[in-house]
């Protein structure tokens, strides 16, 4: 960012859900949906926030305007003429979304609007679109009934409707024209920023390219600011400036597109990066398979979240191995610990093989062990074989818990002890991970 | 002036207006309401014991008989104005939409006439509605005749011993009805089609009050709760349980036993211990709601949590609600009926169960008198549930969602 003051300057934003709870139980704990994430977007700029389902990306956003109450942190909006504020005397702003007041509160809605996703039932199917796009100008104040008709219709005829669907209800509208017309419902108050939720998700994909093209069209016809979340890289690619990357309910890595998408910094953009699909031959690229499933945001991993499943998790010194075979051993390790590891399956997938029946011998459960966590037969570290070897020793002697512990002393990665910092890498783009931080000097490539 | 456009808009012109306007609805409503709201003041202030409201205002206003030439003559008690409002609610919340909203209208008209039973229940309903309505003024209450009790009705005959005065042809010892008595007459002498069509006043009043009770209290506890949450909605829902556990009849015999109770008493009592369905009907719904799209829209958009209930919630649920009302009604209709023909019911109405009731002991030889009142009442019922089954069919968003795609 430049020395400009951003449209929009989210901070430390948090939005946690309580568990439990009700009148009778104590509430127990919380689902931290968002986890204290920071992002800035500037005028006239889109941002485009991405990662998988479930990772905060919406409640993120819903959390910017106060659908729904963050739990803490600064969402600073300079638009609409609130403009080159500074901070008060006891280091509050006087533009935190957060410490908005009804009026306030209000006033700031003319100048956010949202696109949501799910087309057939962002319209209320009981309105005429006309009146629901004119709606925000009634609760604004404009009672004139002529003039928000007029001006509905004009914005109609912009998203490439006609001024004639005033009065027809959302039913007799296809998903893609349902997206214009919130689009034209998002505009109607000549917004600042708006924040468009996965605004081509449910349509074909023929039809996005239509809704991205209106969307950027519009955008750079009025100068808006963009926040853009979606799943999809190969959508954020096409309209984002800048894109963020999030991670359970984290930020891990941020940065001008073209920087983050041809070098990801982040493991977990290169793994979203390779997923996305490329045409041509020669542009074939390795894909990354994320191994493990997504953690319970409710008790999210220690340290950097996304060590669970990184490929490239970081090595603990004295142990020097294939890195596949390292992130099997991890994996092993993670599912002892959740207690996921049945050696029932384990038989029974010999018998099946082989026909067995009676006892079966412990070398042959453990190689088949193995064989089902992709481990090779042995550790290339002697070290570490000593290690898996004693683990899978205890584990077939019935002592799963025994068997997670010795795993536990000896394959700790730094990963899980430390949260990383944020590490620069040139014009904005950041990332959040350990293998750029200056104290760990191996590199595991 | 240039062409109405979004950006151009000088938003504080209009900062500090609420943007709020009543809908023409509204005005017409409050207009009309408030003008029958005044013949009732006028009718308790002024009037005299014995004088209709119209007499006297003819004569305070010095227009002479010319209301009672015009056919209005009636003199209409609290009961009467209080229908009168709810059919205003009716007209203005209801029909006028559906006129001011023909694509809407015509959509839901389409699916609604694929049902055939319900088309012609609907006809039903309306014949009884208009009848209930228009009767009244038509033709005078059914006067008693002793000498004319137990004619039959028209093409129908009966013994001459049974009847006291044959007011038909007597061919052969048998008396036959005339045009005079379509329906026959009771043992008093009062004619079963005049009591028939009285008795659709009563159920129509009964009809449009009680839902009118039930929706109001229904729906505001219903969105109350579920948009207040917490304890207050937990109170509510826990409160609706006791409504619905009340023994609504035992509480009414206690109060005839000691007040007496008139049909007014009847339908205060039975709706304001019917709503309870209601209530949790319209707050599920409404919770559903809440978690759509649109409503996220309006609130983002800034609109106040009761404008989002007003516009949004309450007409997303009223389809429904609507549904749910209608099944409720034949349940106050048999209440009544049942009620009148155990003796408890207000003998001072022509209600279709004080007519079955009055001619139960003459059923041996003149059945028309309990056929003519449960035949109506029968269909009726039945029209109703065929009306609620149907509604419930065109107006079930699910079904809309799935042909919308």
């Amino acid at each position: 960012m430049t020395g400009e003051e951003p449209l929009l300057s989210v901070r430390g934003l948090k939005k946690h859900y309580p568990t439990g709870g009700g009148l009778l139980s104590r509430s127990s704990g919380a689902v931290r949906a968002v986890d204290g994430v920071s992002f800035d977007v500037g005028r006239g700029e889109t941002l485009g926030l991405v990662g998988e389902s479930g990772c905060g990306k919406s409640t993120a956003a819903r959390s910017v305007v106060r659908l729904e109450e963050p739990t803490a942190g600064e969402v600073i909006f300079n638009g609409g003429g609130r403009a080159g504020a500074s901070r008060n005397d006891d280091g509050t702003h006087p533009n935190d979304v957060t410490r908005f007041g009804r009026a306030e509160l209000k006033a700031f809605r003319r100048d956010v609007q949202m696109v949501f996703q799910d087309p057939t039932s962002s319209f209320d199917p009981r309105m005429s679109v006309g009146a629901s796009i004119a709606e925000p100008l009634s609760v604004h104040g404009l009672s004139d009934r002529g003039r928000r008709r007029a001006i509905a219709e004009d914005l109609l005829e912009r998203v490439g409707l006609s001024p004639g669907d005033y009065g027809r209800y959302p039913h007799e509208f296809s998903g893609g024209q349902k997206q214009r017309l919130a689009i034209a419902r998002a505009l109607v108050l000549n917004p600042d920023l708006v924040i468009a939720d996965e605004p081509v998700s449910a349509l074909d994909v023929s039809v996005q390219a239509d809704v991205l093209g209106l969307l950027e069209e519009i955008q750079s016809t009025f100068g808006l600011s963009v926040l853009f979340i979606s799943h999809d890289l190969s959508v954020v690619r096409e309209i984002a400036d800048r894109v963020a990357v999030m991670y359970l309910g984290e930020i891990v890595e941020i940065g001008p597109t073209e920087a983050v998408l041809t070098a990801p910094e982040h493991p977990y953009t290169e793994a979203l990066v390779s997923a996305i699909p490329t045409v041509g031959p020669g542009g074939k690229r390795q894909e990354i398979e994320l191994t493990g499933t997504v953690p319970d945001p409710s008790n999210p991993p220690s340290g950097c979240r996304f060590h669970t499943r990184c490929h490239a998790v970081v090595q603990p010194e004295g142990i020097d191995l294939d890195q596949s075979a390292w992130r099997r051993v991890l994996d092993l390790r993670h599912r002892l610990e959740a207690g996921e590891v049945d050696l029932e399956t384990v038989r029974e997938s010999i018998r099946a093989r082989t026909d067995a029946t009676g006892d079966l011998d412990r070398s042959t459960l453990g190689t088949q062990l193995r064989a089902e966590f992709g481990l090779p037969e042995t550790l290339s570290d002697p070290v570490a074989e000593r290690e898996l070897a004693g683990s899978i020793e205890a584990l077939l002697g019935g002592d799963a818990d025994a068997a997670a512990e010795r795993l536990a002393s000896t394959f700790r990665t730094p990963c899980e002890g430390t949260a990383p910092e944020f590490t620069g890498h040139g014009g904005g783009h950041r990332s959040a991970c350990l293998r750029h931080a200056p104290d760990v000097p191996s590199e595991p490539e | 002036m240039p062409p109405e456009r979004f950006d151009r808009i000088d938003w504080e012109e209009h900062a500090g207006s609420s943007g709020f306007s009543a809908s023409i609805n509204t005005v017409a409503f409050v207009l009309t309401a408030l003008s029958v709201l005044a013949l009732a003041g006028y009718d308790r202030l002024f009037a005299a014991e014995r004088e209709t409201v119209f007499g006297a205002l003819a004569r305070d206003v010095g227009v002479g008989p010319r209301f009672e030439s015009l056919g209005i003559g009636a003199d209409p008690g609290a009961l009467e104005y209080l229908f009168v409002i709810t059919l205003l609610l009716f007209v203005w919340y209801l029909l006028a939409p559906l006129y001011q909203n023909p694509r809407m209208t015509r959509y839901y008209w389409d699916r609604f006439t694929r049902n055939r039973p319900a088309v012609v229940s609907l006809g039903w309903l309306f014949v009884v509605f208009a009848g209930g309505l228009l009767g009244p003024l038509l033709l005078s209450a059914p006067q008693q005749d002793v000498l004319a009790g137990h004619q039959p009705p028209v093409y129908l005959s009966i013994d001459a011993s049974n009847v006291a005065r044959c007011l038909g042809e007597t061919v052969g010892g048998r008396c036959h009805g005339t045009w005079r008595y379509p329906l026959g007459t009771t043992q008093a002498g009062e004619g079963v089609f005049r009591n028939v069509v009285y008795g659709m006043t009563i159920s129509m009043q009964i009809a449009f009050i009680t839902t009118t009770i039930v929706a109001a209290i229904g729906i505001t506890f219903g969105t109350v709760s579920a948009y207040a949450g917490g304890w207050v909605d937990e109170a509510l829902m826990r409160f609706v349980d006791i409504v619905l556990s009340f023994p609504t009849l035992l509480f009414f015999l206690l109060i005839l036993y000691i007040y007496g109770a008139g049909l007014g008493m009847f339908i205060l009592v039975f709706s304001l211990f019917a709503w309870g369905g209601t209530a949790r009907y319209v707050r599920s719904k409404a919770l559903s709601i809440a978690e759509e799209e649109y409503v996220d829209a309006a609130r983002i958009s800034g609109a106040s949590t009761y404008r989002v209930v007003r516009r949004h919630v309450v007409p997303n649920t009223a389809s429904s609600i609507i549904t749910q009302l209608t099944l409720l009604v034949p349940g106050f209709l048999l209440a009544e009926a049942q009620l009148a023909f155990l003796g408890l019911g207000d003998s001072g109405i022509n209600s279709w169960g004080q007519l079955i009731s009055a001619g139960r002991s003459d059923l041996a030889f003149a059945p028309w008198i309990v056929l003519a009142p449960g035949i109506v009442l029968f269909l009726t019922i039945l029209a109703f549930n065929f009306l609620g089954d149907a509604l419930l069919d065109a107006l079930n968003p699910k079904t809309e969602a799935e042909r919308g795609r």
